[in-house]
């Protein structure tokens, strides 16, 4: 079904081999012949953004916890997704799709029931966190056949990335930055009081379940490189590090880029030398921004 | 100084009929009625859980309620604008946002990731020179005092050029020079006669020196008119009720022949406020 998606020929044939020449300009003799390496390469390229626009909002305005209920939705995404995947016999179906629409489901979700209860943010979003959770369990223990393909969700694994994949990439960061031209503004101001914003008449509900539809597809692509476990990770650690090292909103958000950026292509670069070779290249990728995020509080007390 | 108001079209900026409000089975306004005089500075006063703000949050569309609340229109028939100042930003301290993004974000299209516009900028600045903050573009807004946060606040309402400028207990929590300063910047918008405000306080001295119009609420408008007939001892103790040695103590002030009702003990303040009296 992915296979099908409008315009991935074009950027097969077109887009992608282009970005590969250029990485594999930038390559050692050695690995000038990995493509799968190429292609993980581009792929960060095309995350760093992402995480940076919405890392800095997810650090800013406290949401870690939220982004950590929506990845550990995937779980029970993907399980529904092969339920789905070994009931429709009429033509190959994608778990992965199953678990983005179950991610901006859980999502939205989310934001709606905060709107509507005085409950605490923590508690609806730890609600839904063991919800999602317990329900992944219950159909993986229930049919265990594909238990065996959970790692891969668990874990990450951007060195097995295919074309169609990191088209999804792009559509997504083309999708990201026509969303963060137009609307970081407001979601700054309803982040630092709602009632300010509404006073704007900035319709805040609106882009209160943009943002969450958004955040989820985010974190639905990031699982791909970070697994569901490390994938908020990717947001906080380049942002927290970024706010360390920031005096305004334009600064924070230049750094989180890079941060995300030279962490994502350090990580699957060290953990490809034969040292780390059997080391998951999602792991590697948050040890190196955490790394970064060390250094940044230094040169903060500094 | 002249008076710039836009003249509404129909004399009301804001006219509340029968407002009543309840919020989880608890009724927190009934029957509100009232018509906050125009270009005036109109305080909302009233005992804790009186539903001050309540009434402020009915009037920005935030909190369902019955009866209507009509805000008025200019003569080109657009509807006033309305501008807020929150009682406090509930933000972590430590984000990195300067005073100027903060503004900018209210100003300009332009993400503020991509740098802040020069039109924004130069308001940006016409707006905090206002509220005597020039030059502080560049601080960072989690490092601002209370009652320079609450300067900034000002100005960013004031800068989205609001006809209606609602505010919202806007010295709680702020020293006593920064209350000072704040009273006397609202002291200079009433001069102005611009804005219809309506100032939700508890400190019953800003409301004496600078407010024309009161509105007592408890729940419902218990009496409503120019200040100087409104705040009488007899008035305040029917609102206050039993608090009401906290906040009453007449005395005669200089410059003000009517009785002076100051300080605002029992709520966590102590009596200052205004300095001196200004001239009316």
């Amino acid at each position: 079904m992915i296979a099908q998606l409008p315009g991935l020929e074009w950027w097969s044939q077109m887009v992608q081999p282009l970005l590969e020449r250029g990485v594999r300009s930038l390559m050692p003799e050695a690995w000038q012949h990995y493509a799968f390496m190429h292609r993980a390469i581009i792929e960060c390229i095309l995350i760093a953004p992402m995480c940076a626009a919405m890392g800095v909002k997810v650090v800013n305005f406290r949401m870690a916890f939220f982004s950590d209920a929506i990845s550990h939705s995937a779980f029970a995404g993907v399980a529904f997704g092969f339920l789905l995947h070994d009931a429709i016999t009429r033509f190959s179906f994608d778990p992965r799709i199953a678990m983005v629409i179950f991610g901006v489901m859980v999502g939205l979700g989310i934001a709606m029931v905060r709107r509507r209860t005085d409950l605490s943010n923590d508690t609806v979003i730890g609600v839904f966190f063991s919800t999602v959770v317990a329900i992944g369990i219950a159909i993986i223990t229930a049919f265990p056949k594909h238990s065996a393909e959970f790692p891969k969700y668990l874990y990450g694994s951007i060195l097995t990335l295919d074309d169609a994949d990191l088209y999804v990439s792009a559509l997504l960061a083309v999708g990201m930055l026509v969303f963060m031209l137009l609307s970081f503004n407001p979601l700054m101001l309803i982040g630092l009081n709602s009632e300010l914003a509404h006073s704007r008449r900035i319709r805040v509900r609106l882009y209160d379940y943009l943002f969450a539809m958004l955040l989820a597809l985010v974190i639905m692509t990031l699982i791909r490189t970070a697994g569901i476990l490390l994938v908020t990770a990717m947001l906080v650690v380049p942002a927290a590090a970024a706010r360390n090292l920031a005096r305004s909103v334009s600064g924070m958000f230049w750094w989180a880029t890079l941060i995300a950026l030279i962490s994502s292509v350090a990580g699957t670069l060290v953990s490809f030398s034969d040292a780390l070779s059997y080391v998951g290249t999602g792991a590697v990728i948050v040890l190196a921004a955490a790394v970064i995020f060390a250094v940044s509080l230094l040169a903060k007390e500094g | 100084m002249t008076s710039t108001a836009r003249i509404p079209k129909d004399g009301y900026a804001l006219r509340l009929r029968n407002v009543s409000v309840t919020l989880g089975g608890v009724q927190i306004l009934s029957n509100v009625t009232a018509q906050p005089a125009v270009g005036a500075l109109n305080a909302i006063i009233g005992p804790n859980g009186a539903g001050k703000t309540t009434l402020l949050r009915a009037i920005l569309g935030l909190v369902p309620y019955t009866g209507t609340i009509q805000i008025g229109q200019t003569v080109e028939g657009e509807p006033l604008r309305l501008g807020y100042v929150p009682q406090r930003l509930d933000f972590d301290r430590g984000m990195p946002i300067s005073v100027l993004d903060f503004m900018c974000a209210g100003l300009q299209r332009r993400p503020v990731w991509l740098g802040h516009s020069r039109t924004a900028r130069s308001v940006a600045a016409k707006y905090l020179a206002q509220v005597g903050g020039s030059g502080w573009e560049h601080k960072s807004l989690g490092r601002l005092s209370g009652g320079e946060l609450q300067r900034v606040l000002l100005a960013m309402a004031l800068s989205h050029e609001p006809d209606i400028l609602l505010l919202d207990e806007p010295v709680s929590g702020v020293d006593v020079a920064g209350e000072e300063l704040f009273c006397d910047l609202l002291g200079s918008l009433q001069q102005e006669g611009r804005y219809t405000m309506l100032l939700v306080s508890h400190d019953l001295s800003i409301v004496t020196q600078h407010a024309q119009y009161v509105i007592c609420l408890n729940q419902t408008v218990q009496c409503q008119g120019d200040a100087v007939t409104t705040l009488t001892a007899e008035n305040l103790r029917a609102l206050y009720r039993q608090d009401v040695s906290l906040y009453e103590h007449t005395g005669t002030h200089e410059g003000h022949a009517h009785k002076h009702h100051h300080g605002t003990g029992g709520q966590g303040h102590t009596g200052h406020g205004c300095p001196g009296p200004h001239s009316h």
